[in-house]
């Protein structure tokens, strides 16, 4: 295990995720959820690479119109535009979607900067999540990672019937993390460096 | 804007500059430390807390090679520097960030580490960026001896000498930074979890605590190293050269991408400057004392422009320039009677700002915001900013097409398809990550350029917006074409923090990196800026500040534009 700090998981997220040619504010978007994912005691970083590798061989979507269960939309890439886009239009989005817990992160990190009321069903009307004054509420019997139908809407009542929910809390790091799969995340953000150039140099105090 | 009034007869409220006139590269290039600035914050927060800074272990050698630890005892908290000095030979010594090796390593530690831990600092912070460092570190840096004064120092003072004042003030500093990295790098503890305490919180407070006791080190270093080679024929630095030394730093453009991607902290510090200056051109009248006290602040300037010394061609007309000006200003036989009338600072700035440079209309209001610091306290207890992650979802295309053709006039100016608008690209650099510039034409590596091509990207938004329904949210223009979601989220939060964004554009031939250091320089509060290139500077930070054991003294936190008489 290797302990990293925050810092350092948002920029190395971020630089691995352009090397495989991810927009910027998707990389972005991704390493903002990772470290709001490791501040609230979640692991991520699996799924980090697991979905660089998927968006190369083109197994997943970064669509919310066009996904599948064998192509879903990637949450880890598209779940805070997806919450932003059902809470400006007011719309319930259906579909199918991989690594939920990028889109719980999403939905926490919207809660917390505009206080917007979310749920989260899966395909059977379970509550996966719900957020309520900036605070995010998970549903402690569900597995809530799994690739799978959802149904995401803006709400204004829960009818938590007996269902236990319980919030996920700041300060609980998970900043140890998988020294080869920290590696192979740092090896991916170095692809992103260039080589000096002389002209690059001139002038630079070498 | 609405401030409370105070007795400095505030009754009207100065119209804040606009971000037009501020957020232009020449002028955030012409800016001097104020009493915002993060030095003269650290000095008032150690003052305010009572600390108390002592050596609590101290194992350097005749040769200077070694460590020690200095102690800070705060109200509630103990941290310490932890320091190691190095041998290294003449020619490994370079003040770039490329070095590898350096004179000394530091770290502020919270606490004081256990003998464990000191094992893996000794192991760790000697090689730096390559090493993997301890949570409980705040800060990480190194310095160098300086080659043109260190030894000169050391020989005078060890036959029992002080050294020559033209010396002093000509380098200014015995020891200097080449990097103090802060906020999580390195593995190093995150800034967010200084939330909450009264001291660290602040932007760039480890930072400078750091840098401050590196000085003081600077100096103990060289009265113990006098001792051992003089005996009893040396003699101490004397408090007023040693209280002339600073510490020096170089700075190249790995600092220049913090303005460009922290919008909110960047629009927090220029707001609060602006909002600060626009208090002090409120003001109605000043009694005689304050009058006095902003000549002298002008004379002070002055002096202090005539030993700013550089080889910079360029930046040595801008200081004979200044000091022209300044004298000007001095000598006009009706100084004493603009101070008199009503409004005087902004009658005074007003009947100038015209015949005088940005250099000096930025040094006049560096003088005007310093004897008042009661106007901005609420000000510099707000120099931090919480960064959004997601986009406001209130915004529809129209709302982005009008804010782009207010706020960003600038860039729809500028024709992107000309050659010289697409000069440059920055990249992130394989030798020690740094951001770097390359020439479009000549450079590889384009295709992994950051963004900061602001201007270009504006124009390419208006394009495809234009041919969007107008009421569509942008939320759905972003999830149809997250290629956009990067500047839209940018433009949305220069729409309520109008000084967010620099405007000029950042590819461009005439683009000047060098101002965009020195912009963040100044809020650091440094001194002496000497550029060594459009890319790279040499600077001084606590030239003139208090010692440690002056910080318990009335007006300790005056200091600005320190001078030595007679160089």
């Amino acid at each position: 295990m290797i302990s990293v700090s925050l810092n350092e998981v948002y920029s190395e997220t971020y630089k691995a995720l352009r090397s495989v040619n991810i927009e910027w504010s998707l990389a972005k978007d991704c390493a903002n959820k990772a470290k709001w994912l490791a501040q609230h005691g979640q692991y991520f970083l699996g799924s980090i690479l697991k979905t660089a590798d998927l968006y190369n061989k083109k197994d997943i979507s970064i669509s919310i119109n066009k996904n599948t269960s064998k192509q879903p939309l990637s949450s880890a890439l598209m779940a805070l535009l997806l919450v932003e886009y059902v809470s400006a239009n007011k719309i319930t989005w259906e579909g199918y979607i991989d690594s939920t817990k990028f889109l719980l992160a999403a939905m926490g990190i919207i809660a917390e900067e505009q206080k917007i009321y979310l749920i989260l069903e899966n395909e059977k009307k379970d509550i996966i999540a719900f957020t309520n004054d900036k605070t995010i509420y998970v549903n402690s019997n569900l597995d809530t990672n799994v690739t799978n139908y959802y149904c995401l809407k803006k709400f204004d009542f829960v009818n938590k019937k007996n269902t236990k929910f319980t919030s996920f809390k700041k300060n609980k790091d998970v900043t140890n993390l998988n020294d080869e799969c920290w590696k192979r995340l740092k090896s991916m953000a170095f692809e992103t460096y260039v080589p000096e150039s002389e002209t690059s140099k001139y002038g630079a105090g070498y | 804007m609405k401030f409370q009034k105070t007795q400095n007869n505030l009754d009207y409220n100065h119209p804040i500059r606009p971000p037009s006139t501020v957020m232009k590269l020449d002028r955030l290039g012409s800016f001097h430390q104020t009493r915002l600035s993060f030095t003269r914050r650290l000095i008032d927060d150690l003052k305010y807390q009572k600390s108390k800074i002592e050596i609590h272990q101290w194992d350097i050698d005749n040769s200077g090679i070694g460590s020690a630890i200095i102690k800070i005892i705060f109200k509630n908290e103990i941290l310490s520097l932890i320091i190691f000095c190095h041998s290294i030979n003449d020619e490994e010594r370079t003040d770039r960030v490329i070095a590898e090796k350096w004179d000394m390593t530091f770290s502020l530690f919270r606490g004081i580490p256990n003998k464990n831990e000191l094992n893996q600092l000794s192991k760790n912070l000697k090689i730096q960026e390559s090493g993997r460092h301890n949570s409980k570190q705040l800060t990480l840096s190194r310095a160098n001896k300086s080659q043109r004064i260190f030894e000169k120092v050391l020989n005078d003072l060890s036959i029992g000498k002080q050294p020559s004042q033209k010396l002093i003030n000509d380098v200014g500093y015995l020891v200097r930074t080449t990097a103090v990295y802060g906020n999580g790098k390195f593995g190093i503890e995150d800034f967010s979890k200084t939330n909450g305490h009264i001291f660290l919180e602040k932007p760039f407070q480890a930072e400078m605590l750091t840098v401050y006791l590196v000085r003081y080190f600077s100096i103990e270093l060289i009265n113990f190293l006098a001792k051992k080679r003089g005996g009893k024929n040396s003699v101490i630095l004397s408090k007023h050269l040693a209280k002339h030394l600073g510490v020096g730093n170089a700075t190249g453009l790995g600092m220049a991408p913090f303005l460009v991607n922290h919008q909110e902290l960047i629009h927090q510090w220029i707001y609060n400057r602006e909002t600060a200056l626009s208090r002090v051109y409120s003001i109605k009248r000043l009694d005689k004392k304050t009058q006095n006290r902003i000549i002298n602040y002008i004379h002070q300037a002055f002096k202090y422009s005539l030993q700013w010394k550089v080889d910079d061609q360029l930046q040595s007309n801008k200081i004979d320039k200044l000091s022209s000006d300044l004298k000007k200003i001095l000598q006009n036989k009706e100084l004493t009677k603009f101070l008199n009338f009503d409004y005087p600072i902004r009658t005074l700035f007003d009947f100038y700002k015209d015949n005088i440079t940005l250099e000096t209309q930025e040094i006049l209001n560096s003088v005007f915001i310093e004897p008042f610091p009661e106007l901005f306290e609420d000000l510099l207890n707000n120099m931090g900013a919480d960064e959004k992650k997601s986009v406001s979802i209130d915004y529809n295309v129209n709302d982005i097409l009008e804010i782009i053709k207010y706020n960003y006039k600038w860039a729809l100016k500028i024709d992107t398809t000309k050659p010289e608008e697409n000069y440059c690209f920055w990249y992130t650099s394989q030798t020690k990550l740094e951001p770097r510039l390359g020439i479009t034409k000549k450079d590889a590596g384009i295709d992994k350029q950051l963004p900061f091509d602001i201007a270009h990207q504006i124009k390419q938004t208006v394009n495809i917006l234009n041919k969007l329904p107008y009421d569509m949210t942008v939320a759905e223009v972003m999830v149809n074409q997250p290629k956009l979601r990067n500047i839209i989220k940018r433009i949305i939060t220069n729409n309520s923090l109008p000084y967010s964004e620099i405007q000029n554009n950042l590819i461009g031939k005439d683009m000047k990196p060098i101002d965009i250091l020195r912009c963040k320089l100044s809020f650091f509060g440094a001194s002496k800026f000497d550029p060594k290139s459009n890319l790279w500077t040499r600077i001084t930070l606590f030239q003139g500040a208090p010692l440690p054991n002056e910080l318990w003294k009335t007006n300790v936190n005056d200091w600005l534009f320190p001078n030595l008489p007679n160089v």
